[in-house]
């Protein structure tokens, strides 16, 4: 913080700084001879093959994609319509939160196995998994958060004579909106982990299929290459989270920061 | 636009032998207030005080409609308050209890949207609230952006907007310091003079109930219960030197030992 301060560089501009700094390395590590290149090959020789294969990259890219979509969609919707029912039904709130943290500390991925028996090798059980995968944390968030909604707004706006329905949507709802965001935040980030981890266990095609098929014979800028573009989605998905969070819940955070 | 002043209507509040029971009986219910009948004036500033536990929130919050007497009842300006009428009573809480998400205009409209009444006429008439509580620069900031006192006076211009014939305060300076608090109290004062509803206030602080009031109601504690009404008559305005005066320490002492003795008031004489 204070050397940051010192640097006079904003917190952006330093995360800029660094990461171009990670990136040269990258580079220049191995063309130094510090790491051998089949354990990581330079930046450029990974965006080559890319650029080389980019049918094939984009071809799988899309199947990731699209399970990703479809498994975000799952997770976050129905962790968020849980979690508010959770944090709002007092009688559920304590059991339920301990009994979803502690099923949270389960390593799921021992369950994918049987979903790729039930479901088959396709997305079906990608979706399955990483959709189990990222409920569980947007649900203990969504509650979290419901629950940390001030009541008394609820009831100022009664005494202004809101009725039920307006109650939920002008208040309850936008209260909820910083909650709903870090939800999606954490289980949109860990179902796009669930999706590559089980293309990569078993399945035909996606980056986790192409990561696991390149690294059985060795060709390390293809893995690498695969990886970039893991990266590239979730960076992407991480500006569009913050870019939603700046465009709704600005006050939120400008009261974080206070 | 300073029309909005004395266009208001007040009206009195009646309390009618309310009483308030918290819990079941068979475990043990608690009698918040027992039988307190009172009524207040259209047009004057009526303070309720009391030690803690006696219940003045209690009955304010049944004069907004918002909580429902055991037995007994409440009406204002002759009708039954059965649940809130926000044209009616205005509320201001103890904290502001803005909206976050809205700007200090926004939040002053609020009551307004949720009547339905169109754009233009919401802003007009929060602006003009927002103006009356002396924000009228601040209409576009949000509440983070805003002091404490801020934040309660933009509370007081959403009580106001709809010029409600009463407004309810329950302890609205009660989170603010000292310093903040007694120019709030001025502040009142001013709007109060200005708009002419009449206010019920409730408070923990005799200094301010004494400098505020017209008359002071002084309850008692578990059940609570009405002691007596003291009828404050310092001149108005009101301002800060009265409080040196030998009147009103005398008036603030009678209250005191009202509440320190709740035996009677036989002891003093």
């Amino acid at each position: 913080m204070s050397t940051e301060a010192a640097a006079g560089l904003s917190p952006a501009a330093t995360r800029r700084l660094i990461l171009l700094l990670i990136l040269l390395a990258w580079e220049a590590a191995p063309r130094l001879g510090w790491v051998p290149s089949l354990f990581l090959p330079p930046l450029s020789q990974a965006v080559a093959a890319v650029h080389a294969d980019r049918m094939a990259y984009a071809q799988n890219l899309a199947v990731t994609l699209g399970e990703v979509a479809v498994s975000m969609v799952l997770a976050c919707g129905s962790g968020i319509a849980l979690g508010a029912v959770i944090g709002s039904v007092r009688v559920l709130r304590k059991p339920m939160t301990s009994l979803f943290s502690s099923l949270y500390a389960i390593p799921l991925v021992i369950l994918y196995p049987l979903m790729a028996a039930w479901l088959g090798i396709g997305p079906e059980s990608k979706i399955a998994f990483a959709s189990l995968y990222g409920v569980i944390p947007a649900i203990l968030a969504s509650a979290a958060g419901i629950q940390s909604i001030d009541p008394h707004l609820a009831v100022t706006a009664r005494s202004m004579g809101a009725t039920l329905r307006q109650r939920l949507v002008h208040v309850i709802l936008p209260a909820a909106i910083p909650s709903v965001l870090s939800a999606v935040r954490i289980g949109g980030a860990l179902a796009i982990v669930g999706v590559v981890v089980a293309e990569m266990l078993t399945s035909t095609a996606g980056l986790g299929f192409l990561i696991t098929s390149y690294r059985t014979v060795l060709d390390s800028p293809r893995v690498f290459g695969a990886i970039l573009c893991v990266l590239a989605i979730v960076l992407i998905f991480d500006a569009v989270v913050r870019w939603l969070e700046r465009r709704t819940a600005g006050w939120s955070a400008a009261i974080g920061r206070k | 636009m300073i029309e909005t002043a004395r266009t208001t209507r007040a009206a009195g509040i009646e309390v009618r032998g309310v009483s308030m029971r918290y819990g079941n009986a068979e475990a043990g219910a608690t009698l918040a207030l027992k039988d307190v009948s009172l009524s207040i004036a259209p047009g004057s500033f009526f303070v309720l005080v009391g030690p803690s536990g006696c219940g003045k929130s209690s009955l304010l919050m049944m004069m907004t409609g918002l909580l429902q007497p055991t037995s007994g009842q409440i009406l204002c300006g002759g009708q039954a308050m059965d649940k809130p009428y926000p044209d009616r009573a205005g509320v201001v809480f103890q904290e502001a209890n803005l909206y976050p998400w809205l700007t200090a205009q926004k939040n002053v409209e609020f009551p307004l949207m949720l009547k339905g009444i169109p754009q233009e006429e919401r802003s007009r008439r929060a602006i003009e609230a927002l103006d009356l509580v002396g924000l009228a620069g601040f209409a576009q900031r949000h509440p983070h952006e805003l002091s404490g006192g801020m934040k309660q006076r933009v509370s007081i211009a959403r009580g106001l907007v709809q010029q409600p014939a009463v407004l309810l305060m329950d302890e609205p300076f009660a989170a603010l310091d000292e310093q903040t608090r007694l120019t709030m109290g001025d502040e009142l004062l001013r709007i109060w003079e200005r708009t002419g509803q009449t206010i019920v206030f409730v408070t923990h602080s005799l200094t301010e109930a004494v400098y505020l009031a017209d008359e002071i109601a002084v309850m008692s504690a578990r059940p609570g219960q009405l002691m007596e009404i003291v009828a404050v008559d310092l001149p108005r305005p009101r301002s800060l030197e009265m409080m040196g005066t030998p009147e009103y320490a005398g008036l603030r002492n009678r209250i005191w030992q009202l509440i320190r003795n709740p035996a009677g008031p036989g002891h003093e004489h």
